[in-house]
């Protein structure tokens, strides 16, 4: 159990950092050939966001907070290098973060 | 002196940045192996290749392996300088005994300290340790080297540079730099957010060397303050060392009053007792912790005073579970097993420093959280590597037009301390697998030839690094680079393959039978030797389309002239 929610968590941060870094215009379109709108932004943003907090949820239910404020900490550290790394090499893969937005 | 702050402050992280960097590397690389000390320690000596172990019996194990023990001649020797007139050759009068163990130890280290009637500070003790197999109690030979424990662990925080102790200072001012270093860098970089995800391989090296930089600075900033500073906190005795300076009356008075509140003697009564049952009270402290609702391993086991009427013995609880070490001690008197003090839960003060200096230290479980500490301080030493690419990048050209040979010297000491490291890492490790078990007579103890030969590699990876550093003066690559890859990719199997010949442990061995110390190692090693490759290749790739650019430039000029 302490296993899958760990996964949960780094996955979900994963996610989180992935659509936040598709809410910035730059990486948006290193992912997608049209643009995207305002509103898209928005969602996208709130969606990090939200991954972000759930992921530290997960984090707080296999660890004492102590513990757990740091696996977090350090998740986010790995995930925005995997996305970076991601949208640098292989964009293309986030493609399946942006894609019930990308006809919008 | 500086038009504005922020260029004040790129002075300051450039220069600063620059000149301890170079040891900032070395303190980030080991560091990210230190958290798999243990492990490399097992891939090391592999007669300690099985499962951790539990404390073991004190009355029935330890005590006579205590009770037969006396300190080294090395040990003594040691001491020499800290005492008035000549070393006794025996030492009675034992002031501590101790065994400290943690959830992935298989074998145990035990120490004592011994009384030395003519030291010069009175408090002096002369400590001695041995490792031990706690299934049988077994010694383990003073000479084979626990690589990952014993050698890149101190490398970490003192440079193993005990002189004065010069190292410990010396990665201190480093650390304390690195603190301004991440301050600054934060000022200087204009796109802290908005740049937050970008690294842009494609771009001239430069750019492309400066996105790496802010990203791997950016993204473990969390965890490259903290760690700077926890490390700081965690030597605070020795930076500060004011309880054996200006306040040494008032700390020897604190020692007297923290006695008479705790009810443990802080000094001998100079009466002769027995030891009851250890054993006995290793149980009522795992009762009583149990009474509490905490799992009951024991991590650090100590008698003070031993054999004395003031004897006493204290159990404290492993720090598996949490960020803290070592806690909830429970102090029993030695003659009569009777409890002294259970300590009290730690004050608010006391929390923030057991957590401070724990989430530095890590003792607990928690495989994930580990991977991405080496996560971190790998993240650490790219962004000082490529500080320092950048560093070269952005003024080698000028320097040619100076015909100075600074970026010279940056770049080959850049070669020595990233792919030189490695190597004499590497090499460290194949000496490890190469010497003979017991090392013939006459030759230094076994762990002392793996030291010159990790030193030894070292040099010769630098002297390379500043041989081949011709190209750098004419605004080129410097084949060390690609030279030392290659050296890598090969050296980093050898090793994996010396251990399968040597011990028998493959890979398929050690990934079926789950031994992931060992399997561990060496997948690292194999991933060291791809990645390597990889960036060998890519680096070859680069100087000959950068030589192909340079003819062509030639071609265009004469063109012009033509």
């Amino acid at each position: 159990m302490d296993n899958l929610l760990l996964t949960a968590a780094a996955v979900l941060c994963v996610s989180g950092m992935a659509w936040l870094a598709l809410a910035m215009d730059v990486h948006w379109k290193q992912v997608n050939k049209n643009p995207q709108s305002a509103q898209t932004v928005k969602v996208l943003r709130m969606l990090g966001y939200a991954a972000l907090f759930v992921s530290l949820v997960c984090c707080l239910a296999v660890d004492h907070a102590t513990m757990a404020s740091l696996v977090w900490i350090m998740l986010l550290a790995g995930s925005a290098l995997s996305v970076a790394l991601t949208l640098s090499w292989r964009p293309r893969l986030l493609r399946l973060f942006a894609l019930p937005f990308a006809s919008a | 002196m500086f038009q504005n702050f922020r260029l004040s402050m790129a002075w300051l992280h450039t220069w600063f940045g620059l000149v301890l960097g170079f040891v900032l590397m070395a303190v980030f690389f080991f560091g990210a192996l230190s958290v798999f000390d243990r492990e490399i320690d097992r891939w090391a000596v592999p007669e300690s290749r099985f499962d951790p172990q539990p404390m073991p019996s004190f009355d029935n194990l330890l005590r006579p392996i205590f009770e037969k023990m006396q300190p080294t001649k090395t040990d003594i020797e040691q001491f020499a300088p800290f005492a008035k007139g000549p070393m006794q050759e025996r030492y009675d009068t034992v002031v501590t005994w101790g065994a400290y163990t943690t959830h992935r130890d298989p074998i145990l280290n035990i120490f004592a300290g011994y009384e030395v009637p003519n030291a010069i500070e009175h408090d002096a003790a002369l400590f001695t340790s041995r490792t031990i197999d706690p299934r049988d109690g077994k010694i383990f030979p003073d000479d084979s080297l626990k690589i990952g424990s014993r050698f890149f662990y101190p490398l970490h925080y003192s440079l193993n540079f005990h002189w004065m102790s010069l190292g410990y200072w010396i990665v201190g001012f480093a650390s304390l730099i690195m603190l301004a270093a991440l301050v600054s860098g934060v000022v200087m970089h204009r796109k802290f957010f908005r740049e937050l995800f970008t690294f842009r391989p494609k771009k001239s090296t430069q750019r492309s060397t400066l996105d790496l930089h802010n990203l791997t600075g950016v993204v473990a900033l969390p965890f490259h303050f903290f760690f700077a500073f926890t490390g700081l906190v965690i030597f605070a005795g020795i930076y500060f060392p004011i309880s054996h300076t200006q306040l040494e009356k008032l700390h020897d008075q604190h020692e007297l009053h923290e006695a008479a509140e705790t009810g443990l003697p802080h000094d001998r009564a100079g009466v002769a007792a027995p030891i009851a049952s250890v054993d006995a009270m290793v149980a009522e402290a795992k009762r009583r912790w149990a009474e509490r609702g905490m799992g009951g391993d024991v991590g650090f086991l100590a008698l003070r005073h031993v054999g004395d009427a003031n004897g006493y013995v204290s159990v404290y609880r492993a720090g598996t579970d949490r960020i803290a070490l070592t806690g909830e001690g429970i102090h029993f008197k030695a003659s009569t097993g009777e409890v002294l003090r259970e300590d009290p839960p730690s004050t608010a003060v006391e929390s923030v420093n057991e957590f401070l200096t724990g989430l530095h230290l890590q003792h607990f479980r928690h495989w994930m959280l580990r991977w991405l500490y080496v996560l971190g301080g790998l993240a650490g030493c790219v962004c000082i590597a490529t500080g320092f690419i950048f560093f070269v990048e952005k003024r080698k050209r000028q320097y040619v037009k100076q015909g100075s040979q600074n970026a010279r010297v940056v770049d080959a000491l850049a070669v020595t301390t990233v792919t030189g490291m490695l190597i004499a890492a590497v090499g460290m490790l194949i000496g490890n697998r190469l010497l003979p078990v017991t090392v013939p007579e006459g030759w230094p103890p076994r762990g002392d030839i793996e030291i010159y030969i990790f030193w030894a590699t070292w040099v010769v990876a630098m002297a390379h690094a500043f041989l081949r550093s011709g190209p750098v003066a004419q605004a080129r690559l410097n084949p060390a680079w690609i030279d030392q890859c290659l050296a890598l990719a090969v050296l980093a199997p050898a090793a994996v393959l010396l251990n399968w010949i040597t011990t028998g442990d493959h890979l398929v061995k050690t990934i079926s039978e789950g031994y992931w110390p060992v399997a561990g190692m060496d997948l690292s090693l194999l991933v060291t030797a791809g990645l390597s490759f990889v960036a060998a290749r890519h680096l070859r790739r680069k100087t000959q389309t950068e030589s192909v650019a340079a003819t062509n430039d030639i071609e265009d000029a004469e063109v012009q002239h033509g």
